[in-house]
């Protein structure tokens, strides 16, 4: 993002009720890809994409891809679970857990300086390229 | 790991995976994934379904949390992620079919490439960013 622009994605010509850019259709479509694919929530690819591409601030980039991964995630899961993947026990136990974390991390989110939250989000990609190369 | 001792680790790791879920937009199934592989034992697959289930009630959550705050617009994020839909199930399908560990090192690639870039903007000082958060 430039200096001099306005932080909010939400303001920007073109994102009104009805239409939708097409940077965002195609941010969409390939976030759900990774998402399927490596069974992720997708906004590592979005979150840098909105920012990148599509002109968002990181904040609100942060909001639309937790909202994106909403019908992503639907969508997965019945893919893998016709094809009987899903293993419904550990799911739910770290499922009690994450949904209690993440209204501390909305809460964080909320508040923190953007230029903090990008080099949290820096070091937390770098971390998982690490993580993803190591563990192959 | 077995039992009791199993679900409470399960259940404490969702706490982290759930506070970056919020705090970093992502559905945390990049934590999620290599632990369930590596500490519950789960296969590649299973792992990836499994994690997916998680994000879901998570992402759920932390966007009305958001809304909350007045923070993104979530019908928009609705929208486009129902294009995103479609790539999911085209995505799940390529990775039922394939073994993605060729995929997995490119995607490691693109993310380090990113992350590096975010580092590089957020830690170059501009005296705009000084004034608030």
């Amino acid at each position: 993002m430039r200096p001099g622009e306005a932080s909010s994605g939400a303001a920007r010509p073109g994102s009104g009720l009805l239409r939708i850019d097409r940077e965002l259709v195609a941010i969409g479509i390939l976030g759900g890809l990774l998402s399927g694919l490596l069974g992720v929530g997708g906004g590592i690819v979005m979150v840098p994409l909105l920012v990148l591409w599509a002109r968002y601030g990181q904040r609100e980039a942060h909001a639309a891809s937790l909202g994106a991964i909403i019908p992503i995630s639907v969508a997965g899961i019945a893919t893998y679970g016709v094809a009987g993947e899903v293993r419904i026990g550990p799911a739910i136990a770290l499922a009690a857990g994450s949904i209690v974390g993440v209204r501390g991390g909305a809460g964080l989110l909320a508040r923190i300086d953007e230029r903090l939250l990008k080099v949290v989000f820096g070091v937390f990609l770098v971390g998982v390229a690490v993580l993803l190369i190591a563990h192959r | 790991m077995s039992g009791v001792t199993l679900y409470v680790a399960l259940v404490a790791f969702g706490v982290l995976a759930g506070v970056a879920s919020g705090l970093l937009g992502v559905g945390g199934g990049t934590l999620m994934v290599p632990f369930l592989t590596l500490a519950v034992g789960l296969s590649q697959h299973a792992a990836e379904a499994t994690s997916l289930l998680v994000i879901l009630p998570t992402a759920i959550s932390g966007t009305l949390a958001l809304r909350r705050r007045g923070i993104g617009d979530a019908g928009l994020a609705l929208r486009f992620g129902a294009f995103g839909a479609i790539g999911a199930v085209g995505g799940a399908l390529l990775a039922l079919a394939l073994p993605a560990s060729t995929l997995r090192i490119v995607f490691a690639v693109f993310v380090a490439l990113v992350g590096v870039k975010l580092i590089y903007d957020g830690a170059r000082v501009t005296p705009r960013s000084e004034q608030r958060g």
